[in-house]
């Protein structure tokens, strides 16, 4: 045996150390994984050019996709609005915008408390604070220059805190219990390591509220709350007990009462903002989805194409996280790289948490908004599993059984709009909460479009 | 200069082999076995840093994870093995076999675990008991093919 003088690696150590520091500031670094990668991939441009011309779309049903494309429009919206008779909607309309972010900022209960949306502060002028999903309560917008948004511009996306976030008001509001009168409440941003996002400060019974045995009452605002920003009658969410069980004819201990809200905001692709209606100062086309530009590209199968992944080849400025659509088909999303070059990884391919939208065949159904990831892919036909959605966390969820329909991109960022058709979905019908999907299968040069927002970054 | 240029030419290529092989019904092993064991027993040592650099670019193209993270994945088993060089010098095909296991078993680990914390998933996180045997016994037996082609032997330690 012979000893190297050198058995310490000071080389390979520093490259180590290189790359965490690559992960922890990725902008600065990025720009050279581009050109490293790239450069790499001009070989396999070589090799993918031979492959002969690239294939169009095929031809469908037009009519037919443009059908399910206004049925889910129509759906999305409907699904978004609250009860007609709802007294405070009176004198308002609603304006439909598209969530293209959670913030990271974590709040009460270690949950996100920020979402930013599609729109900026300047073409929501006209709205009001209240930001809604169906009959519940989302958060509010802000305004530019205060608050949350005090570093924000009217040209930046609008920013809506959430009920969990410190800045939040506190809200009045009163708990639905089996027997009794309702316990009135005030109810407010819970701290970061707090069970739920919420919780109960104040009570009109305290001795009622301490004798809580039942968790899951739900909570609506009322009348008076944060001076009228907040109509009464908005669902906040349900009642969770922190606290001891009662054991051998004890009364329980209840510790603290916390309120879980209604909507999960990470699996949120839509809210709702309110105006008033014939205001004058816009109508209701003055507020448009975001307008996306397509350009066009060629999608280069990549030798051993089981993992997923396809060269894109563009003269477009493609941005990381676009995605790639083939007529209005979801093909993946894209990174950029240099010389230009891209690399897609398709839908089944992906592990990223993607936003979904599934869209039952019984029309008497409003669609799901949920958060799901890819668990395995066998050639066209992907298992995905919903790990929240919009109304219920992971825990309590289950989607209606023996339901099959067309699953849709949710808002994946501004580059990845909702309403993209994936595929055919049924329900897993071993685990309610999962789907198996049906995707097209690549095969050879392909062209395709590449989206991007336009306005967007 | 030339052995470089191959080297980040031709080697992240080998990654896009290995899927060949895979889809080609051939028994599946995992590309980085052999990238491991290559840099940590037969490399030369002063390169080890950037042909681990080039083996990561390679990583890209099939995973979408960043590369920083791939040069984690694959650097932390070349970190470890590499000071064990020295006491295993000859590298009889028991050891390279070992190593290939433990690498199998390191790899997809790394992956989940690095992914979890900088929130790259990848697609690579799955253990496959299938691909961790294959791995160990096609790695060493592969490795002993590659080390005479270029530019894997353009790097061979010198002893």
């Amino acid at each position: 045996m012979r000893k190297k003088p050198t058995a310490f690696p000071v080389g390979l150590y520093g490259m180590l150390l290189f790359a965490l520091c690559w992960l922890v500031l990725p902008t600065i670094f990025a720009p050279l994984e581009r050109i490293l990668v790239g450069g790499v991939c001009v070989v396999v441009r070589g090799v993918a050019s031979l492959a002969g011309t690239p294939a169009e779309a095929a031809s469908s049903d037009n009519a037919a996709e443009s059908q399910l494309r206004q049925s889910l429009a129509a759906r999305v919206h409907a699904r978004a609005l609250p009860d007609p008779a709802a007294a405070w909607i009176t004198g308002l309309e609603p304006v439909h915008c598209a969530v293209v972010d959670v913030g990271k900022r974590l709040g009460g209960g270690g949950a996100p408390c920020e979402l930013l949306l599609d729109h900026t502060y300047a073409e929501l002028a006209g709205c009001r604070q209240l930001v809604t999903k169906g009959g519940a309560l989302v958060g509010w917008l802000q305004r530019p220059g205060s608050g949350a948004a005090a570093d924000d511009t009217s040209t930046d996306f609008a920013r809506v805190v959430l009920p969990n976030h410190p800045l939040a008001p506190a809200m009045h509001a009163e708990a639905t219990l089996a027997v009794g009168d309702p316990l009135r409440l005030v109810v407010r941003a819970a701290l970061t390591a707090d069970p739920a996002p919420l919780r109960v400060v104040l009570w009109d019974d305290p001795w009622r509220a301490a004798r809580l045995e039942q968790a899951g009452a739900p909570v609506r605002t009322t009348v008076g709350a944060t001076g009228g920003v907040v109509p009464a009658g908005l669902l906040l969410g349900a009642t969770r007990i922190w606290g001891y069980p009662g054991v051998a004819g004890q009364a329980p201990l209840t510790l603290g009462v916390y309120v879980t809200p209604a909507v999960v905001p990470r699996a949120l692709s839509h809210v709702v903002l309110w105006r008033a209606a014939n205001s004058g100062a816009f109508g209701l086309d003055d507020v448009p989805a975001r307008a996306v530009a397509r350009y066009p590209g060629v999608l280069q199968e990549l030798p051993g194409a089981s993992h997923g992944r396809h060269l894109l080849i563009t003269a477009a400025n493609v941005v990381s996280g676009a995605a790639v659509v083939q007529r209005d088909q979801l093909l993946g999303v894209v990174r950029p790289l240099a010389f230009g070059s891209a690399l897609m990884t398709s839908f089944a391919a992906s592990r990223q948490p993607w936003n979904l939208l599934l869209l039952s065949d019984d029309e008497a159904q409003g669609p799901i908004e949920v958060q799901a990831v890819v668990v395995a892919a066998d050639a066209n036909q992907v298992h995905v599993r919903v790990v929240a959605s919009v109304e219920a966390a992971a825990e309590a969820l289950q989607l209606p059984q023996r339901t099959a329909g067309t699953l849709f991109t949710g808002s994946n960022g501004i580059h990845c709009p909702a309403g993209l058709q994936i595929g055919r979905y049924v329900v897993d019908p071993d685990d309610g909460a999962a789907i198996f999907v049906t995707v097209p299968v690549l095969s050879g040069s392909q062209t395709v479009e590449v989206l991007a927002a336009e306005g967007g970054s | 200069m030339k052995r470089w240029v191959l080297w980040f030419l031709l080697a992240p290529q080998t990654w896009l082999l290995g899927g060949v092989w895979r889809d080609a019904g051939l028994p599946p092993f995992e590309v980085g076995v052999l990238a491991c064991l290559h840099l940590a027993f037969f490399a030369e040592r002063a390169a080890v840093p950037w042909l681990l650099l080039g083996m990561a670019i390679g990583r890209c193209l099939v995973d979408e994870a960043t590369l920083p993270l791939h040069l984690l994945v694959l650097g932390i088993p070349v970190a470890v093995l590499l000071p064990l060089r020295t006491l295993f010098f000859g590298q009889r095909l028991v050891w390279q076999v070992l190593a290939a296991l433990l690498c199998a078993i390191a790899i997809p680990r790394l992956s989940a675990l690095l992914g979890q914390m900088f929130d790259q998933p990848s697609s690579a996180e799955l253990l496959e008991p299938a691909v961790v045997a294959w791995s160990a016994v096609l790695a060493p037996l592969l490795l002993l093919l590659l080390r005479r082609l270029p530019p894997w032997a353009a790097f061979e330690e010198v002893r």
